[in-house]
């Protein structure tokens, strides 16, 4: 069986079901999206902190998250008619020592050179910002424009509009090769069998991008990573500000629905052996992050834990991704390395993916984001 | 593979019941309607509906409702209820409180 | 540090107990977590006697099994920690585990994961008002908090949970206003359908919930018959003020940990189950289950299991040879086996069976109403007509129990070697009226009948498992077996024994023309 598009899309995440659907929107008439799970969403797009943030950012990806925060995540709600439950009351990063002062001072002078509005607030302010906070901060990196969504509904409301507007969603396609025919990219090869064709594939599927583009020669250098997330009950009311430590011992916010959400860590992750199938959260990583967590707000000691869970970050190897056009592979698009905060830039990527698909110029410039930067270190 | 544009095609539009309102997930107060709507909407598999609504991800972690809604949704989609993958397990199996995780011989080094 | 145990099992119920015990036997060590404040899983709420034969521990009231229990698993040295609550089975068999204010991380060298099984639900308008709640939480709310479930209830549900719990709400005070089920027949037990049906409780198959009614809490209940389609018939809505509803609609394997744990599962239409083997080893080396987790049974079934799973987790680590695990199973499989055995075999479930295996006719009276009509009565081989003093079994469906066969010493009941015979009156042997097989029996379906005691009159001695006792020469109603009055009667005798264990032998006089109808005595003030 043959099926043909304008566009395929491979990896039905935040970033594949964003770009779908700004290439829908755009009047890209027939486009495909295979998902290799039976679920939309179902990797790091479902399984990260929501954080929308600007702050930390690397110079190459800030302009493109800038993008996204000022122009598009303020109505993303109202475009996808679901409230994918995005505040922009500003991220703290906390400090407990004169070091992470230090550390945190470095980023807010960086951020600030590159034109994003970050400071370092003193503890008192940081408990006016914050009231629930820990007396031991005794400062953190503030930028009042960043914020949090929900990743799950944001991933699934792209979706649905996507599909309200006709894109094609396929699920359980797992996608094993891609074949260049007369020196242009044209065909996709799933392990059942059945073959795509399109003139343009996007190829969005976190790590496993790497085995998918290997076949036509291209290798992102790539590691992946494992972390995990944590979920309170539902709480009465706190805050709407996104949180993170200087120390980067977890991050997270309290969602709409009033459950706190956070990553931690227990420290090992980078030894783990784990098949990239494999979503098993660690026996130490829970209570790592609640004393981590708890650290810093007191208050949240007696909130119950609901859920634990685990997800592959796409670790890139200089920290920032890869969105690029392939020379050597007409008609084939990146976008993988998101490097675990794609989440907060997939409405500016998406949009981008979409322009670079219709044959336009991207809104930021992103050529620094080449699949071909990367050199021998030696 | 499935092709969910034929999938929403087979199943036909959603037509409203009159026990729509009647509450499936009690602990996020989740109707039957809204998950029969997100199944017409592309939301075809337990995982997503629970994205998406939430159901069966309060303090009771699905043990109430997790059967239900396994079968509206097979209904809507016109499958066995044995058909459809349940929600994933996920720890702690009991909600516990942040301090007692916290206690657990570990210390930060 | 890290606990190490040879065995880790989750959940101290009849399963997980048997399975310690049974490791402890080959010189293992286990440790038996349980969420709860006691051990014995469901058995402490089983106030009713258990059937099987001897080595299933027939007879013996379910809390007394957990009690029984409780003793080996102390003799053998089981360490049982309680309010002990898993909360996480993580790889290479960790578990992790919520003790007082504080989580233990425990590893095991092999993990046996009894976790039992928690109550289904079902929806119809007013499904959430608080008094719609599962039979088993009425159940624990009255055996074991001494707790009234609630004045006057429906039961929705006609399993063995179903009727079980409906008698059990009787003997705490409540009145139990219908038993409605939409199958079309009983799915449990006729004999305890039969106990039920006598104290006057009407049955509703087909029938379904419409609503439960009440604006803070339920007041009122309205069912409704529904055709093979399983839809609702209009005009056949029937309307019964209460305070509360049972709901008896199956249980769910509580398999959580073992897919956390990453268990190869199965979706069956009795739940979700970890797919094993034979000997309850799970697809992961060293996990085993037993019980309910693996699918739904009885506790009797659930203990074997656990002794099995004990047995080959003794193999797995290398205490038991195979030649030793071999010979255990083969003992233990035929235990498992009779139980299995019967019209309510797994293999029989939801097929109507018109004959038993004497070649008589079911009755469909029973199944459809609870309670044998007295046309049907006289076709069974325990219903005889006799001269002086006799037992008369209203036994009338092959399932795996003889108790009554032991308890006569003088060969008046007979069974044979196949557990699930009807029992059989011998004619030719003389019954002494000592009433041991009206006590021993578990479906309280054995009555003494003496046709002709004076002129006119006979006497019918009857279990009797409620209170008030009434008193020699009080003076009441006898009931018939649809619970409807059929005659007065006078009580002759309350007899209560140590070896009735609670059950006691209540004896009316009638008019002799009523001894083969009265099965069931009410008091005049009632």
């Amino acid at each position: 069986m043959k099926q043909t598009a304008d566009v395929i899309i491979i990896g039905g995440g935040v970033v594949g079901c964003a770009a779908a659907y700004y290439m829908a929107k755009q009047g890209i008439r027939d486009v495909v999206v295979l998902e290799a799970d039976k679920s939309i969403g179902h990797g790091g797009s479902s399984r990260n902190g929501g954080g929308v943030r600007q702050s930390g950012r690397d110079v190459r990806e800030l302009p493109y998250a800038m993008y996204a925060v000022q122009n598009m995540w303020p109505t993303l709600s109202e475009e996808l008619g679901i409230d994918v439950e995005y505040y922009q009351k500003g991220n703290l990063r906390l400090g407990k020592t004169e070091a992470h002062l230090e550390k945190l001072n470095k980023l807010a002078s960086n951020a600030r050179a590159l034109g994003l509005d970050m400071e370092v607030v003193d503890g008192k302010t940081v408990r006016e910002i914050c009231p629930y906070l820990s007396e031991e901060i005794i400062g953190a990196g503030w930028c009042p424009t960043d914020g949090h969504a929900n990743p799950m509904l944001t991933t699934l409301a792209y979706y649905k509009r996507s599909v309200e507007m006709g894109v094609r969603f396929f699920t359980d396609a797992q996608v094993v090769e891609l074949q260049k025919i007369k020196g242009k990219l044209r065909r996709v090869l799933l392990k059942s069998g059945e073959c795509f064709e399109a003139e343009t594939v996007v190829v969005a599927a976190g790590y496993e991008s790497r085995y998918i583009t290997r076949t036509v020669g291209i290798d992102i250098p790539m590691t992946r990573y494992f972390e995990e997330a944590l979920v309170t009950e539902m709480q009465p009311h706190m805050f709407d500000i996104m949180l993170g430590t200087a120390d980067a011992d977890f991050y997270g916010h309290q969602s709409k629905h009033g459950s706190f959400v956070f990553g931690s860590e227990s420290g090992l992750e980078e030894a783990t052996d784990m098949k990239p199938t494999e979503l098993r959260t660690n026996s130490l990583t829970v209570s790592a992050g609640c004393r981590a967590i708890m650290g810093y707000i007191p208050l949240l000691a007696d909130a119950k834990i609901v859920r634990t869970w685990g997800g592959w970050l796409d670790d890139c190897f200089d920290g920032v991704p890869v969105i690029s056009r392939v020379d050597e592979v007409p008609g084939l698009i990146i976008a993988c390395g998101f490097t675990g905060h794609g989440f907060g830039t997939a409405p500016s990527v998406g949009l981008m993916l979409a322009q670079m698909a219709a044959g336009e110029e991207t809104v930021v410039d992103i050529s620094a984001l080449r699949y071909d930067r990367f050199k021998s270190m030696r | 593979m499935i092709d969910i544009q034929e999938k929403l095609k087979e199943i036909g539009p959603y037509v409203p019941a009159p026990d729509d309102d009647m509450l499936l997930c009690r602990c996020e107060e989740v109707t039957k309607g809204e998950i029969r709507q997100a199944v017409h909407a592309g939301m075809v598999t337990i995982e997503e509906i629970r994205r998406y609504l939430r159901c069966g991800m309060g303090l009771c972690q699905g043990q109430t409702c997790g059967k239900l809604v396994k079968s509206v949704v097979a209904r809507e989609l016109g499958v066995s209820p044995v058909e459809i993958e349940p929600a994933v397990s996920r720890a702690p199996m009991r909600p516990i409180e942040m301090r007692i995780l916290a206690e657990d011989g570990g210390e930060r080094s | 540090m890290t606990e190490r145990y040879d065995l880790l099992v989750v959940g101290a119920g009849p399963a997980g107990l048997s399975a310690a015990i049974e490791v402890a036997k080959n010189g293992l060590h286990p440790v038996v977590f349980d969420e709860n404040a006691r051990p014995g899983g469901q058995l402490f709420k089983q106030i009713h006697k258990f059937f099987g034969s001897k080595e299933h521990k027939a007879k013996i009231r379910g809390y007394r099994i957990g009690e029984e229990l409780l003793k080996e698993a102390e003799e053998y040295g089981v360490k049982v920690v309680l309010n002990a609550t898993v909360i996480g089975l993580y790889q290479e068999k960790e578990l992790t585990v919520r003790i007082g204010d504080e989580v233990k991380h425990v590893k095991g060298d092999s993990i046996l994961v009894a976790t039992g099984a928690s109550e289904n639900m079902m929806t119809f308008p007013g499904w959430t008002l608080p008094g719609v709640i599962g039979a088993g939480a009425a159940q624990t709310m009255m055996n074991l908090h001494h707790i009234k479930a609630g004045n006057r209830v429906l039961m929705l549900g006609t399993g063995n949970v179903g009727l079980v719990v409906s008698f059990q709400l009787l003997q705490a005070g409540c009145e139990v206003v219908a038993l409605a089920d939409a199958a079309p027949r009983i799915g449990g037990y006729g004999v305890h359908a039969a106990k039920v049906a006598r104290c006057g409780v009407p049955f509703y198959l087909s029938h379904t919930i419409v609503a439960a009614e009440g604006e803070e809490c339920v007041t009122g209940v309205t069912i409704a018959e529904v055709g093979p389609d399983w839809k609702v018939k209009p005009g056949t809505e029937k309307h019964f003020d209460v305070d509360t509803i049972c709901l008896a609609v199956g249980l769910s394997p509580m398999s959580q940990l073992l897919k956390q744990a990453g268990c190869e599962m199965k979706d069956t239409p009795g739940g979700y189950v970890p797919v094993c083997d034979a000997l309850g080893a799970a697809s992961v080396p060293g996990i085993f289950v037993a019980g309910d987790v693996s699918g739904i049974e009885e506790a009797s079934s659930a203990m074997i299991e656990g002794r099995i799973s004990g047995a080959a987790i003794s193999h797995y680590l290398g205490y038991l040879s195979k030649d030793q695990l071999e010979q255990k199973i083969t003992e233990l499989e035929t235990a498992l086996g009779s139980l299995r055995k019967g019209m309510f075999a797994p293999e029989n479930r939801g097929k109507l069976i018109t004959r038993t295996e004497e070649n008589i006719e079911v009755s469909m009276n029973l199944l459809e109403k609870g309670f044998v009509a007295e046309e049907e009565i006289e076709r069974y081989p325990g219903v005889k007509h006799m001269v002086g003093i006799h037992p008369v079994m209203e036994c009338t469906q092959n399932i795996p129990c003889n108790p009554c066969q032991d308890a006569c010493s003088k060969g008046c009941i007979s069974i044979g070697d196949n557990i699930t015979s009807l029992p059989v009156v011998q004619t030719d042997q003389k019954c002494i009226g000592c009433g041991m097989c009206v006590a021993s029996c578990s479906g309280q379906a054995i009555f003494l009948v003496e046709e002709e005691s004076e002129p006119g009159f006979g006497t019918v001695t009857m279990p009797y498992e409620f209170f008030p006792l009434p008193q020699a020469g009080d003076h009441g109603k006898a009931l018939g077996r649809d619970g409807k009055v059929v005659c007065d009667a006078e009580v002759v005798s309350v007899r209560t024994a140590k070896a009735f264990d609670h059950t006691n032998l209540l004896t009316i006089k009638v008019p002799s023309d009523m001894t083969m109808k009265a099965r069931f005595y009410k008091c005049a003030a009632q």
